[in-house]
Parts: structure tokens; sequence; C-alpha cells
């Protein structure tokens, strides 16, 4: 499996790596899906270096070259025995969607954190306890509330969901062309490899809606309008003020630092993220601007100073004393643009700000903290 | 002065024909030569009729790189060295496998011309014979004979077998008109009767097998352990003379390897005639092994099994000729673990093939998994050849390597003008694999290096290798206005040239040289230099790479002197434009002489063509210049002891020591932010410190500091430096003196800045050495102290660790010294010196991105273009700062959380007016902004 990009172009190209056959391959440019595809000599060349190297012992696994585009070969173990080339690039066909939203410029960064992307409702636990409630009537302990592919509010059991699956069901149900309800099956890569599982989703209001993972049971059609009416309709006002939190992800009623253009507070524990460039919208750089720049950051400050996995707790130990970690980190840009961008990790908890060129630099840490324990009640 | 084109023409049918049998021309040349040598010697007022040591040494190639240990260096390290003398075999047989390697490889005969005279008549000829006969160049072998030569001294071995391949099957294509002729056909030896010096006088019947040359292409020349003068004194263990040698010889059957066995001449010889002399002419092959001294092999050992190579691949086969490796024009090591990156470079051509066709720029860099083990390699494109060097990543990060490549690409084309020229001859192959042995070894171990020095001067090394060794910059040391003046004054009087032997009055014929400038280092640091930007760090680059800057920082040198031709890319880069009121570069050529003494080292670049003669063949150094510029240095030698004070004792910003901070919050009773008050003393050595080693360059803080006021006292951003009188400010000594005064003073000190801490901090029961004031210092004292120093940082304590600042126009950077490092001591300091140099590579990798994206800016004119694509990376980066937590190492007690201490490492780049970096550390304790900062730094930062 390879990707990557020209310029402004990505690549994703996924071969089976003992056939050589490739399986799909799907480009994007400027953020929208694109027709261009790499050629075929290039497509065999990066198999014929993986097979080679492969043959030596030696797993290429990165290349760059000046204009920082990457090539990334991932050796992903075969995805199964596959017995039928053709019929598996059917089958993936399925998945064409989910793939290009994240080649895309999603709105969420669920797949570069690996945290499941948030919204903080204003009436949080009213919603909490109709959707336990309605988990028992229909009869699963999987239930969430989703608003344009972010989690509003899950049931314990979803919560659990281990890794993968937990980022990419809501993501999914983000990705899928809007339908009042749907019936999907769906492997989960963690949890059910080899066994589908159904989702179930419902849609409350436009953008709003319900998910469901279950067996067999229950079937979609045993959902009526009658059970969603007895526990929704109640807290019709809630669910209408959970639309527009959308992108902006905090409560109405909660103040930003005038400062800040983009926030991502991440929890690390509990796998959970909060993503908004929204505040202060009207400012210069646009909205997507600013989700690109502190998902640059973002990798520029996993990779090179706070790793996402800490490693095992010995190692933490032995790294406890008298080693030198990294807390917080800031940048400046250079001349013509000045916004900064700073991280604080403090505990389970990493905050980044993107903050205008008027934020004193000294300050930014400061600001960070003060930012950070502000928003520590929601996550 | 004599012009050594006076009496061969350049073109000089002879000079190139290769004829080995020109003994007229010769026997002319030695005439010539001799009475010319007379003339010179006669003049030159230091060389009466002496002949200079390092002569000897002087390669057909003309380079030159001598290397004599002083005296005392030289007894310490003497004792050491008898017992390596398997070592020294070993090794050397070795790299002869290597060569053998080489030349089966590529079926190539190095042509081998008329060495064995030179060396024969070495001793008989005036240093300009080597000049004037050095056209050939230097088969591999020459390198090997000096190598021997100078080891022999030391080793003393008096006997060698070696191992020769023959093959009597050639002789029925080259059927000997002669019949005594089977030395020379079949083992390649030449002996000639007739020219036997009988010496060594008769031995049994027949005379001595003295070796008088070699055969070129022969298994002896080959096997590169053959010297001449050398005694064949048996052949599979039968006693040999020139009696029974042929007949001895033509009992081989067939192709077969014979053992050899020789006397070694030079042993014996050196024995004889220099018994007192204690000097080991150190080679360049034993350059390793000095600078990695004893732990030399188990280093070997260990770089050997880690995976790394640097490969110069071909990208346009011949696919008529097709052979195995043929696209490999060089590469090393050859150890096992090697040849598993050698294997898949099959991968490396791909990627830079194909990537480039996919996305128009080239491969730079990719990664790979070897037995788990991450390896980065970067690549350098160059006109359809590749270099590749491939590095573990736990030792090398990635941006370090792809600086490095680019390092490395820079210096080979000084030393041999284009990559092609240094990889594809032949003859550079020793050359080089002892250029990359040297690399591998500094990449791989840097930690090693120098093993005699100081731990912490080892630590900090190591440590500051990561970012300092790849800075486009030397390591300037400044100095005070005085000293500063006299240097540039020793350094213009050698540059005007225009005195004694120097001035073409004397000689009434033009210079050999135009001096183009020089540059002079101190103890590895930069201390003066009248070169340009590009050529001073080309020279760096040289110097770095061949370990003579920390060789001169350690040990004390008795005589250095390099030669060589240099290809300065500033000069003989083609100018742009055909106007010609621009200037013009000559069509010269350049010649780079360093010569060392003591810890001095003076590189002087040296231009033929222009303005003086033009240069003809391969000139070996003149002695003239030699000496002149080594006068120089004598010149100088009154200077060193200022200089080591100013190294010792530095006015450059003063440095907190980060154990200091970490003691302190013992006795906190809050968490505080503040720090225990501390500022670093000059050291005690300052009360010796004369006044002329006061420095200027800070003048106005200085000034201002030195009536301390009380506004000052309680600290103002704009606090010069710590203290006014006896208040808790007070400047904090060295450990140790901290130590020698801790029973005397008792808690004064802690009370006094617990005093300033706002009241917050309890009286301590601890005694805290690091705590204490020196108010009994007397007054006069301090006021120095403080005329001296300079706070980089604001608030009332010095809460700087650490720091580089780059200067990209003079292409300076300067850093704390060693001594100042080591002064601070402390085990969370050193870790904290590692981990910001660390850091500061990755803060730069963004700052040489932003760097880039400025010259394409600057290339294009406009900036509109991509702005959205700008926009969205982070790219250019103004300022880049990382807060870091530590805590002591050894936290013994369980109850209580160890005390932690934070700081920043920032970075700031500066693109306007001129491009500047800077890299500061400082506690967290007191916000810092950047800008001030640098200003301080860089203020009045003049070469």
């Amino acid at each position: 499996m390879g990707e990557e990009g020209t310029g402004g172009t990505v690549h994703l190209l996924c071969l089976a790596a003992s056939s050589g056959v490739p399986l799909f391959c799907r480009s994007s440019r400027g953020g929208a899906p694109a027709r261009q595809q790499l050629p075929f000599s290039v497509i065999g060349s990066l198999n014929g270096v993986h097979m080679f190297g492969q043959n030596l012992e030696v797993q290429l696994s990165s290349a760059r070259t000046e204009d920082t585009t990457v090539v990334l070969l991932v050796g992903l173990e075969e995805l199964t025995n596959i017995r039928n080339v053709e019929r598996l690039k059917k089958e993936l066909r399925a998945s064409y969607c989910l793939i290009d939203s994240f080649l895309g410029e999603p709105e969420l960064i669920g797949d570069l954190t690996q945290c499941v992307d948030c919204v903080i409702p204003p009436e949080g636990s009213l919603l909490q306890e109709a959707l336990s409630g309605f988990a028992e009537a229909a009869g699963t302990a999987f239930v969430s509330l989703v608003v344009s592919g972010r989690v509003v509010a899950a049931t314990e059991s979803w919560w659990r969901l281990g890794l993968p699956e937990a980022v990419l069901l809501p993501w999914l149900v983000g990705s899928l062309p809007p339908q009042a309800a749907r019936d999907y099956p769906v492997y989960l890569p963690h949890g059910s490899p080899t066994v589908p599982h159904r989702l179930l989703t419902l849609t409350l209001l436009p953008g709003l809606e319900l998910c469901l993972l279950c067996g067999p049971h229950p079937p979609l059609s045993q959902l009526d309008p009658q059970l969603l009416e007895r526990w929704w309709q109640p807290l019709l006002d809630p669910l209408r003020a959970c639309l527009t939190l959308g992108p902006r992800a905090l409560p109405d009623g909660f103040a930003l630092h005038a400062d800040i253009l983009g926030l991502l507070l991440l929890n690390l524990e509990r796998k959970r993220c909060l993503f908004t460039v929204q505040a202060l919208g009207d400012k210069e750089p646009a909205p997507e601007q600013r989700r690109r720049l502190l998902r640059n950051f973002y990798s520029l400050v996993t990779t090179t100073y706070f790793p996402p996995e800490p490693g095992p707790p010995e190692k933490v130990e032995d790294a406890g004393h008298g080693a030198q970690l990294p807390r917080a980190c800031y940048l400046v840009l250079g001349p013509g643009m000045g916004w900064q961008v700073v991280a604080l990790q403090l505990g389970p908890r990493q905050l980044l700000l993107l903050l205008s060129p008027q934020s004193p630099t000294h300050g930014l840490r400061a600001l960070a903290t003060h930012t950070l324990h502000a928003l520590t009640p929601f996550l | 002065m004599a012009s050594p084109a006076l009496c061969d023409s350049p073109g000089s049918p002879d000079e190139l024909s290769g004829d080995p049998s020109l003994q007229e021309d010769e026997d002319c040349n030695s005439d010539d030569r001799v009475s010319d040598s007379g003339s010179y010697t006669s003049a030159s007022s230091d060389y009466d009729d002496l002949e200079p040591e390092w002569l000897d040494s002087v390669q057909k190639n003309g380079e030159l790189f001598y290397l004599e240990l002083s005296e005392d260096e030289e007894e310490s390290r003497l004792p050491e060295i008898p017992p390596t003398v398997n070592h020294v075999r070993f090794s050397e047989n070795e790299i002869i496998i290597e060569e053998d390697d080489y030349k089966e490889r590529k079926k190539y005969e190095p042509k081998l011309k008329r060495f064995t005279k030179i060396l024969k008549s070495k001793r008989l000829l005036p240093k300009r014979y080597n000049k004037k006969n050095s056209n050939d160049n230097g088969p591999v072998s020459i390198l090997k004979h000096q190598s021997n030569q100078k080891t022999g001294v030391i080793v003393q071995q008096q006997y060698k077998d070696v191992t020769v391949y023959v093959n009597p099957k050639k002789l029925t294509v080259t059927k000997a008109k002669e019949q005594l002729k089977l030395l020379e056909v079949l083992v390649g030896i030449i002996h000639q009767t007739k020219w036997s010096w009988r010496r060594t006088g008769k031995q049994g019947n027949g005379e001595r097998l003295v070796v008088h040359g070699l055969l070129p292409g022969g298994s002896a020349m080959k096997s590169g352990q053959i010297l001449i003068g050398d005694v064949l004194v048996a052949v599979n263990d039968v006693d040999v003379t020139s009696e029974n040698i042929e007949r001895v010889l033509s009992c081989i059957p067939g192709p077969m390897q014979v053992k050899l066995t020789f006397e070694n001449a030079y042993a014996v010889k050196k024995e004889k005639t220099q018994p007192r002399k204690k000097k080991a002419n150190l080679n360049t092959n034993d350059l390793v092994k000095l600078l990695w001294e004893e732990e030399a092999e188990d280093n070997q050992q260990n770089i050997h099994n880690t995976p790394h190579i640097i490969m110069y691949l071909t990208l346009q086969l011949d696919s008529e000729t097709s052979k195995e490796e043929q696209e490999i024009l060089y590469h090393y090591p050859m150890s096992e673990a090697s040849q598993k990156l050698k294997s898949v470079r099959g991968i490396f051509l791909t990627l830079c093939d194909m990537l480039e066709n996919v996305t128009g720029t080239q491969v730079t860099s990719s990664s790979l998994f070897l037995n788990g083990k991450q390896i980065h390699v970067a690549y350098l494109k160059e006109t359809e050849k590749l270099l590749l060097i491939g590095l573990p990543a736990e030792e090398v990060p990635l941006p370090q390597l792809r600086n490095m490549i680019k390092d490395i690409a820079q210096t080979l084309k000084f030393m041999y003008g284009s990559l092609d020229s240094a990889f594809c001859q032949v003859e550079n192959v020793p050359r080089l694999d002892h250029f990359f042995n040297l690399f591998f070894q500094r990449a791989l171990q840097p930690a090693k290096l120098h093993s005699s020095a100081s731990p912490s001067v080892q630590q900090y090394d190591a440590a500051s290798a990561v970012l300092l060794d790849n800075l486009p910059g030397v390591r300037w040391l400044p100095l005070p206005q005085e000293i500063k003046m006299e240097l540039d004054t020793a350094l213009s009087d050698l540059e005007a040239a225009d005195f004694a032997e120097l001035s073409e009055d004397y000689y009434d014929m033009r210079r050999l040289y135009t001096i183009l400038g020089s540059s002079l280092f101190y103890r590895g640091y930069l201390i003066c230099s009248h070169l340009p930007k590009d050529d001073l760090i080309e020279i760096a680059l040289y110097c770095r790479y061949y370990g003579l800057l920390p060789l001169a920082a350690k040990q004390r040198i008795g005589q250095l002197i390099i030669w060589r031709e240099v290809f300065p890319h500033h000069h003989l880069q083609p100018s742009s434009a055909s106007n010609t009121e621009v200037f013009q570069e000559p069509e010269g050529r350049y010649f780079l002489l360093i010569v060392g003494l003591r810890h001095y080292m003076l590189c002087v670049l040296l231009e033929a063509g222009g303005c003086a003669s033009k240069a003809v063949g391969n000139p070996g150094p003149d002695c003239i210049y030699v000496d002149q510029i080594r006068t120089t240095l004598h010149q100088l030698e009154g200077t060193d002891s200022r200089i080591n004070e100013r190294l010792a004792s530095s006015p450059s910003p003063c440095l907190s020591c980060a154990d200091w901070f970490l003691a302190g919050p013992r006795e906190k009773t809050d968490g505080l932010a503040t720090s225990p008050i501390l500022s670093r003393l000059q050291g005690t050595t300052k009360a010796t410190a004369s006044p002329m080693c006061r420095r200027t360059l800070f003048g106005d803080y200085s000034l201002k500091t030195r009536k301390p006021s009380p506004s000052q006292s309680s600290g103002g951003p704009d606090n010069g430096c710590e203290g006014g009188e006896g208040t808790g400010l007070s400047p904090h000594p060295t450990p140790d003196a901290v130590l020698k005064q801790r029973e005397s003073q008792g808690f004064d000190g802690s009370e006094e800045s617990g005093a300033l801490l706002k009241g917050t901090k309890k009286k301590s029961t601890l005694s805290n050495p690091f705590h204490l004031g020196n108010s009994k210092k007397d007054l006069s004292e301090k006021e120095l102290e403080i005329y001296n120093t300079m706070k980089l940082t604001s608030g009332p304590e010095n809460t700087l660790f650490h720091y580089v600042a780059l200067e990209t126009v003079q292409g300076i950077f300067i850093t704390p010294t060693h001594e100042e490092v080591a002064q601070l001591g402390g085990s969370v300091h050193s870790q904290l010196i590692k981990n910001f140099h660390q850091c500061c590579l990755s803060i730069r990798a963004l700052f040489q991105k932003a760097l880039i994206e400025e010259k394409k800016k600057a290339l294009n004119g406009t900036d509109d273009l991509d702005s959205t694509n700008s926009v969205s990376s982070l790219n250019p980066v103004k300022e880049h700062g990382v807060l870091f937590e530590c805590s002591l190492e050894n936290w013994t007690d369980q109850k209580k959380t160890p005390p932690v201490m934070a700081y920043w490492v920032v970075g700031r780049l500066f693109l306007h007016p001129k491009p500047q970096e800077l890299y500061v550390c400082f506690h967290d304790s007191v916000t810092e902004i950047a800008i001030e900062m640098a200003f301080k730094l860089f203020f009045g930062l003049t070469l």
C-alpha cells in the first residue's frame, strides 16, 4: 500500500503485496477527489521496490523529495486471504466514500489524532439520559448521537469501542450522503474483524443522526417512529441546539480568548478530542487554512515532541528521572502571516491553539494553560 | 625566487611519457636542482642547510599531510604504540585486500611511472624535485609506502612476510630476452646489480637482494607492502640472494601464492641514523588512531557491526558491457553489516528515478528497516550520478543526515573539484576510504572522540556535534580588541607577502602564489579570519572532516603541514555576468596550505595564476610559504596565554548551571516558580585577569553596569549584569569555589537569597552549597567582574543555560566554550545540553525550510503564486520554542516528588537585515523575548 503527494495532489494506492495487482487507487487534488491517476509504470515500480526489498529483508518505509513530498510505503498485512482479486476490488468500492473523505480536507481531525471527534452539548446530561433509555428500549448497548461526524453523546458501551472503529464509525456516518435511515454492514477492525455487525442510523433532525451498533436484532423496521418520538420529542430543543454545534464544538456560552483562532483539545486517556476553528470566524485566515495549520502543527508536535504512545510504563519510569521531557512548544510564523501556534501537554490532555499575530509571544504559554484549565471540565 | 617552470616545461613529453628508463633526464634534473637548491638554501635564513623534515612525505601529486606531535604529547603516546605492532600490520593488510578488490573489479591497472627514481633519489635532490617530478598521480602504493616508512620508526619491525601471487604462465607471453629477469617479470621486483650500494656487504656468495624498484602492475606493487630499499631474504622460507634467486623462482610450477620475506630497510636504517629522535610522524592512516586513541580497535569493531554506507552510483549504465556491480563507482565500507545496504541499491536507484518523474523534484531521503533497525538514506543526485549515505536513525537523525550529505559533497568538491573526479579516479580510493573512515567514526561514535579529554569536554563535544557540525559557520571565539588587532596585523602582514623572500623583488621574478586570505584557529576556535565566507566555510569543513580542529584543541601539535590543491567553489564558479567591469576571477589554481603549531592552526588559501605565476604540474608545498606562515605563528606565541585566559573566563553571556536550579526547590514551601537567585561568576581566575583582556564588544552594557545603581540591582529588563555591591544578587562562584566557601560562610547566602524570594521561603535548615553568595569578595575584584560580565536574560537572576548564535554573513557562530561548560559541570546540565542540541536540530530543520522558501521567493520575485498553499503549511517559521521539564536523576526520597525544573529551548530565525539564527536555552521562571536576547548576543559580533 502506497501513498504519496505531488504539490496539492494526494494519491492513495492499494496493492496486493504478493501479486502486485492494484486493488484501488484514489486521488485527490486540493481536497476534492481527482480523476488523475498514477501511471501504471509508477505503480509497477513501487511494487517492484517493495518486493525487491522484501526478498532481501529490507523494508522501505518512506522517501522524501525536496518539495516535502512524502511517499509512505506501509507494508500492511494482507487484508485477508485474497481469493478473488476482482471480487475484492468490487467490494472495496463500497468504502471509496470513506477513503475519499480521508484524502480530502476533512473538518474533523480524528484520522490524525486517533481520537473521537466530539462536541460539547449545552445540556449533556439530558441527552445522555435519553440515550441510555433509548438504548435499553432498542435492545442494544451501543448507541450514539452524531452531528456531522462528531459525537454529541454516546452510551458507555459505545465509548468502550476499540480504537479504529470508535473513530471510523462517526466518520463513516458523516461521510455518507444524507438519508433518513440506514442499515449498513460494518466490520469492526478491532472488536470483530471477521464477523460483520449492523450499523443502523436514524436521522432525528437534518444532520443529527442516531447511530446504533447491533447484531442481527433488532431489524430496522422495529425502530418505528413511535419509539423515536417517545424518547426524543421531549428533547427537541436541546437537539436543535446541537445542530449549530457542529463546527463550533463548544457551547455558545463558553467564551474563548479573543486571540484564539483555532483550538484542538485532546484527551489521550479517553481518546476524545475537540477541534474547532470557528472562534472569531471572520478574521484571516480562512477556516480551511486554519484547519490545515493546526493539522500540520499537530503532526509536527506529535512526531517531534509528544509521541502519541508514551510506551510501556516501566520505560516511562526510567525516563522519569533526569529525563528532559517536553511539556509545551510554540511556533511563530514568518513575515506576512505572523500566526502563532502553541501546544501544551498537561496530564492526559493536550491543547493546541492557533493564535492571531497580536498575541504576545511570551504570553503564549500562559494563555494556553489558562484555556486548558477552563476546558478541563468538558473533556 | 626560482620558479619551478624554469627547467621543465609543462607539457614536456618526458614528464608525461611514463617511460621508466629516463635516467639521463633524471640526472640532468638532479644536477640542476642541486645547484638550484644550493642557491636557494643559502639565501634562506631559516633553512641554511636543513632540509625540512616533512619533505619526504610529499606525495606524488604534490599533496602533503604531515603531522608531528609535540614532544610532551609524544612521550605520553610512545609507550602505547609498540604493543600495536600487530595491529598496524593487520590494518594494512586489510586495506590492501580492499584495494585488490577494487582493482579486480575494475580491471584497472595504475599507471605507475617514474616513482622509483624519485623515491630513490629524494635524499639527494632538493625539495623542488618533488614538485617537478610529481606529475603522475600517485598510485596506491605510494601512500602505503609512506605510511610504512613512518610507522616503521615506531614499529621497528625488522622482517616482514608478504604474500604475493605469481603466475609463471605469463612468461610465455612476455618471453624474456634476458634470463636474469624472473624476479622482475614474475614478482615485479626490480633489482639491479650495478646499483646495489654494497652498504650491507655480501652475504654468502650472492649479493643481497635490495629492492630497487617495483614493476608497474606487478604482484609486488599490488601487495603494497614491499618498499623500495627492502631486502628480499627468503622465498617460501628458502633463503635467497642474487645468486640463487632466479633458480628458486624458476622452480615455481604454476600460478600460486608465494611468501616473500623481507628485511625492512627503513626500520634498520632509521634506527641507526636517528637513534634519539623521538618524533613520530603520524601519517594519515594513523590519524584515526590518534583521534580515537587506544579504543580505536573496539570502536572499529562496533562500527563494523553498525550498518552504514556511502555509495556513489552512476545512473547511466552501459548496457553493452554489463558487469556485476558496474553501477557502483565507489562504496565504503566493506563490512558485512553494510553489505545489505549495498545489495538493495536497486531500491535507491529506482526511487531516485521514479520519484523525480512523478513529482518533478529530486528525492532527498528515504527510510527503511533493516533487521528491525531504522536506517535513513540521504540522496544527492548530480549529473546522472547518485551519492548515497545511509546511517542508522538511532545514531544520526534525519535532519542531521541531510546536512551531512550536503557537507560531504561540498568538502569533496573542495578537495577534488567535482564528485566525479573524487570518486572516479582509482588513486583516490584509499584516500576516500580514509576520509570516510574518519567520517563514519565521527558520525557513529562522537563520544569516543578523544577519550583522553576530560569527560565533560567529551560529553559536550558529542552532544553538540549533532548541531554544530553542520552549521554553515565556524566556531568563533570573540577576543578583546587588543588581541584581535594583534592577530589582524600578523595575518595582514603575511597576506601582503611583501617582504623578504615573499616579495617579488627578492628574486626579481613573479611570485609563485598570491595569498587570497588566511584564517587563524586556536584550539579549534576561529579567532581571526581574512577569508571570504565561502572559502572560510569550505576550509573549515575540510578541517572538521579530517579532525584537525579537535586535534588542535586537545593535543599540542609539534608541527602540522597540509598542502593540497583545492577547488573553492566561490572562485571557480563561472561568472554569471559577461560584464567586463565586474571582477572576473582569474583562471587560476588554488592551493590550501595549513600550518599548525601547538594549538594554533593557520589556514592560507593561495592562488596560482592571475597575478602570480601559473602552477605547473602538481606542485608540492613551497618552503618559503611554509616558512613564512610558521614565522607568523611563532610571532603569535606570546598571545596564546591571553587567549587561553579569554577561553577560561569569557566575558560573553554568563551562564547558569541547571543543577543549581534543581538543588533549590527542596527548600521551597510552595510551588513558587521563582528559582534560587543564582548567577554565574566569571570564575576565580578572574582575579588574575589583566585589564587588557576586557572585552569591548558589548561595550555599552559594560558601561551601563559599571556604576551599579539600585534600580539595576532590582533587575530591570535591560539589567546588563548582576549585582550591586554586596546584595543578594552577587555573582555566583563556580562549584569548586563554593565548596571551599561552604564551611566558612554557613548559611549567609541562602538567607540572603531567601530574603529575595519575596520572603515566602522559610529559613532553610539544609545547607545548600549553591546558594552561597560571596559577599566577602573584595570590592575591586568585584568591579572587575561586573565590568566583564554580560547577562543575556532579563530579570534579577541569570537564567541562561546555553546558547548558539549563527551569523551567516561572516559564516561564524558563537557558543559557550568547552571551558565555560566544564566550569559549570552538573549532571542535569550536561543532559540539558544534549537535549538542547537535539532540539535545536529539529528547530533548525524548520528554519532551513523557511530559508529555502525565502530563496525561492527571491528567485521568483513574487510570493503570490501559491499563497494558499504556503498559508496552510507551517512555513516559514520565524520562531520556535519548546518547554522541557526535567528532574534530578537520583531521587531517593520516595515520599516526596522530585523537584522539577522547566526550561525553554527557543530558536529564532532572522532573515533581515542579514540571516542570523539564534538558539537559547533558559529557565522558565522569567519570560524572555528572543529578539532582545538576540540583540544582545549579536551586538558587535564581527570578525
